[in-house]
Order: C-alpha cells, then structure tokens, then sequence
C-alpha cells in the first residue's frame, strides 16, 4: 500500500506542487525558528556559574569630583557600606556585571601570537568570589598573594582554560592579551555574565583593587545583602554613600530585577517571531485542511470505486492520511535537504546538535500538523457512500 | 468448462429498497426475490429508473436493503461489520461499470492491481504477476504502462474487466458495460464476458439495455418500477 501511495502522489505530483512547496516551506520556517528556540533552551538550561539572588549592583557616579580624590571617595564608601549589618559581602568590579548586556570582548592566547581565543572579561575585587558564590574547580581565588606579583593574576573560566590549554591543567601558565602577560592562578566554573539565555563563552576573571588607578570613571560595585533585607537597606546605603561622596550619585538595582528586564528584552523578538511562526502554521494548516477537503469532494468516485474493491471505512481513512503523509514526506525530503546546509555553512551559529533537534522537532510537529488537518476530510471520505459516489460520474 | 448452475452464489429474498428524502419516498426495489447461481450468466433488463442499478449495489454489498435478506454462499450479510462486508466484497465480487471507473493517474497495471491491494498476504511481486495474466486474458498485454486517457472506450472496459477478474471472484457484477461503447466495442465486450463465462465458468450478472446482449445470457430478469416482472 506504501508502494501504491508514493505510486500515486507522483503520479500526480503536478497536482501536489502547491502542497508539497508549502510544506517546503512551512518546514523551513519551523525549522529556523525551532533552531533558535533550542539554543536558547539550551542555553537557558545551562547554569549560570554564579548566584544573583540577594545580590545588588551599585552604580556610583562622582559627577564632577577631581579626578585625583575619587580613589579615596571610593575607599571610604566601600569601607562605610561593609560595616552595614544587612551587607554580607562586598566587592568592586567593572559596569559589565550579569545582566546588563554589557560586553567586554577580547583575543587571548596561551602562546605569543598563537591561536587566538575569543573570550569575556571580567574585572573582579577579591570580595567578589562571595558576592556571586563563584566555585572555584582547581587553583585558587584572588588574594594578598597577588599583591606583590610581578605578573598580574587570572582566573580562567573552564571553558577559557580547555580552549587556550586543552586537555592541560592552566595553573601557573601565561597567557597573552595583547601585549600584557598574566599568569593563570585558578580555574572557575563557567561563568554566563550575559544572562540566562546567552551561550557559554571562555572568560577570563582579571583581579581589581580599590587601589586600581586606571579607571576611575563610574564606579560599579556587586553586594550580597543578607536575606529579607530589602528598601530600608537600599535607602541607607544610599544615604551613607551620599554622606561620603557629596555630589555623587548612587543607583541600586537588585540583579533579579536586571535578570527580569534582561530577559524580556530579549524574549520580545522571540516571542514575536513564534507568533508570526504560530500565525503562518495555522494558515498552512488552514490551506491543508481546505485542500483536502475539496480533494475529498473531487474524488468520491474513485473513493466509491475503492469501497466497491473492497476497501473498509477505515482503509479509505487510512489512505486519505497515509497520501497527506506522503506529500508531507516530499516537502520535508525538500525541506531537509536544505536544513542540512545550515550546519554545513554554520548559518546560524549553532551546534550541530541544535540543528538536528531542531530538524527532529520540525519533521516531528509537520508531520503531526498534516495528520492532523487530514483527520477530518479523511472521515469525510470513510463516510461517502459507495454506491452513491459510483453513480455520481 | 461450464459448471453446473446448481450451487446459490448470491440469494436475495424478498428484497425492498426505499429512498426516503424530507418529502418523497422512493421504493426502488419492491420484494424481488433472486438466486444467482455459481456459472450462471444473468441479465437484468428494464427501463431506466426501475431499480437496475441499486440491485446491483445491492448484490454488490455496497448498499443495504430496506427489508429483506441477502446471502452469500448461503449466509445472510446483514450482521457484516462494515470491515467484513469490505472483505466480501474484495473476496467474491468484481465490478465492472459503465463509466469504467478507472484511477486515471494510475497505469493500466496499477488500476487492475487494485483490489490486491486491499487483500492480506498478497505480496507486490504476486500482485503484479495476476495483474499481467489478467491484462493477458483481455487482450491487453502490451498496454500496461499505458494511462486510462491513452486508451479507447473499449480497451478501458477491457482494463476494467481485467481489474475485476484479478481477485478471481465468485461473481462478476456488471452495470450496463458495453452502454458507453460503439457497438463494434459493445460486441467485443459481450464476447469477451460470454467467454469468460463458457470457458472459465465465472458467474456474470449484466445489467443492460441491449435486448440482443440480453438473449446472448442464459437468463433474463426484468424489472419495472421496483418490481420483478420476469
């Protein structure tokens, strides 16, 4: 019977183009749109690396101060908000905190002007490693041993560590940025600083000190409050650093918070772009389900004349999905083939595995989606009469 | 090679069929009583409208009756699932019409394989074996790639009578085969069903309105408004 539906479907092929394009095409769509959703599915499943509950950002902004006191300001701030009871801990770093969208991109390399590796950087204060729960996997975190290091301390992400040293431990190694040379002194989990639905990328953590003279611009600062802790602890670290910093100014923002609008901003476009997907799948299934049925009208003589050789109910039925499914099977031979490029050209960026889930899915959902719109026109045509339909022509 | 028509292939007993609209009812067939016997060449006669064509959908299982029983092989068919009488169908009946009712977008082969499709445990390979033998039997051995639209009136018949002959049927159920054919092929036609039935014995029941065709058969029943008048 298989034999005999491929038989007649290319037998009318001329007749299926229009069904076989769109399903091609409504394939296609599925497909990129289905990719894009297991990335960030994937993504989103991933950890973090890092615990933003109960953790604050501290922008603080010294407006017009000379520049040559802003140090001292900073110092005494950071001093000032430790000692409050609802901070557990503290640590400064650069305005590239998680869920800002704000990126600091850069090569590295494990070998002077070897390959190069594209990587994250973090600036980090020592407190840091407990403000985020960062879990250190092999070496240590920052500490006073740094301080009088020759060569400057990194810590490498896990992912840093297994592209720019694979399979070698990177402890006690040198890697390049530039010219500057920095000697790796741990290895940290992966850490996804661009949210949930970013995709892992090698970072290195570079270690800053309130004595770092290189930046003194805006200051960022992450702070982990104690729980329960909640308006009256942002109005007095407000208060307290105003009192230090005259003609500073200070915004706190709970990095949740920042999580949440991260993520809708990011989600928008993607939830539009299932709508429209949604919007063009039920218009294919519509047109489906329309065609089949004036196919069903058109062919009650050759569906009495089936019935009369002995098909049941339930054969015809079966024929009607069975032939919806072989047109579905030539638009997807189209449509695969044409999935298959993208991993082959990395059109989309993504892994392998991605495109294939993604085909899985998309193969899986309009193979459904036929066999759905068939279902209906296919009792139809189990319910036509034989003996009626036979004398109709 | 004829077999004596002794053994009941299809027994219709006091037959009514009604067709019941909002308005009109229409008694199509009224108490017709009938046994076809197997070897048996039987022609139904009567003017259009008198219930030819639903007797045969009748004896063709592919209507019910109003009221009365039918028997095939001398069971009633009334307590048939609709997947049992299908079975019936494909085993003991074959069909030829009028309009031969062949599948256009299929060949000459593939439309004569078709009531194999629908029977279990006939594989591809033997399918397409009975097809040629049965294309062979109608004179059409060297058409079988052919489509439908690619043949005359008279070889598309030939196609339909193969088709029907391929399950090798207890009966042949035919509705006025040779109606759309000139009568050179209308003859062709008669004489190839006459000979499958003197030579091969298969039990034919012809409706037609061609009295020289009818006398050809061994038996004649006549009908006028429902009811059988001979």
């Amino acid at each position: 019977m298989i034999r005999h539906l491929f038989t007649l479907i290319w037998n009318r092929r001329r007749a299926n183009f229009l069904l076989v394009t769109e399903i091609f095409l409504a394939f296609v769509v599925l497909f990129v749109v289905g990719s894009l959703l297991v990335y960030n599915q994937q993504n989103y499943q991933n950890p973090l690396g890092f615990e933003y509950e109960q953790v604050w950002r501290v922008g603080l902004d010294p407006g017009t101060q000379p520049k040559a006191e802003r140090l001292s300001t900073l110092r005494q701030i950071i001093q000032r908000l430790r000692g409050l009871s609802g901070v557990q801990a503290l640590g400064l770093t650069y305005s590239n905190t998680p869920f800002t969208d704000n990126h600091n991109t850069g090569d590295v390399n494990a070998v002077k002007g070897g390959h190069k590796v594209e990587v994250n950087s973090y600036w980090m204060e020592d407190d840091i490693r407990d403000v985020l729960s960062l879990r250190v996997l092999a070496g240590r975190w920052f500490d006073k041993r740094d301080d009088a290091s020759n060569v400057p301390p990194v810590i490498l992400t896990q992912d840093a560590q297994e592209q720019l040293f694979p399979q070698q431990s990177a402890l006690g190694r040198i890697v390049y940025k530039g010219k500057k040379e920095f000697r790796v002194v741990g290895v940290v989990e992966n850490f996804r600083g661009d949210g949930d639905l970013s995709s892992p990328k090698p970072a290195i953590l570079r270690r800053l000190t309130a004595q770092d003279t290189s930046y003194v611009g805006f200051f960022t600062l992450l702070v982990r409050v104690r729980p329960g802790t909640g308006a009256e602890l942002e109005r007095q670290m407000t208060i307290e650093s105003l009192a230090i910093g005259k003609g500073w100014s200070v915004g706190i923002t709970p990095l949740p918070e920042q999580r949440a609008a991260q993520l809708k901003r990011v989600l928008t476009p993607i939830v539009a772009m299932v709508l429209s997907c949604v919007f063009l799948v039920v218009n294919v299934a519509l047109g489906l389900f329309g065609v089949l049925w004036q196919t069903i009208n058109q062919r009650r003589s050759e569906i009495g004349l089936r019935r009369a050789m002995g098909a049941s109910a339930g054969a015809i039925s079966g024929q009607v999905v069975g032939e919806i499914l072989v047109v579905t099977t030539f638009g997807l031979m189209l449509g695969l083939g044409v999935a298959a490029q993208f991993p082959l050209l990395g059109v989309l960026g993504v892994s392998v595995g991605v495109y294939l889930t993604a085909m899985v899915l998309a193969t899986g959902l309009i193979y459904a989606l036929t066999a759905i719109c068939a279902l209906y026109p296919s009792r139809l045509a189990a319910g036509i009469h034989p003996a009626v339909a036979l004398r109709e022509e | 090679m004829k077999a004596t028509p002794l053994t009941p292939v299809l027994r219709l007993s006091e037959i009514e069929k009604v067709y019941q609209t909002r308005d009109i009812e229409t008694v199509a067939l009224n108490r017709v009583n009938l046994t076809i016997y197997k070897g048996e060449f039987v022609s139904i006669m009567g003017p259009s409208g008198c219930g030819k064509s639903t007797l045969l959908s009748l004896m063709g299982l592919l209507d019910e009756p109003t009221s009365g029983t039918i028997e095939v092989n001398s069971r009633p068919v009334e307590s048939y699932s609709d997947k049992e009488l299908a079975g019936l169908r494909n085993l003991k009946i074959g069909f030829v019409f009028q309009s031969y009712h062949l599948i256009n977008d299929l060949t000459v082969l593939d439309n004569v394989e078709l009531p194999l499709l629908y029977r279990p445990g006939i594989g591809g390979k033997e399918r397409r074996q009975r097809a040629l033998e049965a294309l062979d039997k109608v004179g059409l051995s060297a058409r079988t790639g052919h489509f439908p639209s690619q043949l005359s009136g008279g070889q598309r018949q030939r196609v339909a009578i193969a088709r029907a002959l391929i399950g090798r049927p207890e009966i042949i159920l035919a509705d006025e085969p040779t109606g759309n054919l000139d009568s050179v092929m209308g003859e062709e036609i008669m004489a190839l069903l006459l000979g499958l039935n003197q030579q091969e014995g298969t039990t034919i029941v012809m409706v037609t309105h061609d009295e020289q065709q009818a006398r050809q058969t061994e038996r004649l029943i006549r009908l006028f408004d429902g009811s059988q008048v001979g």
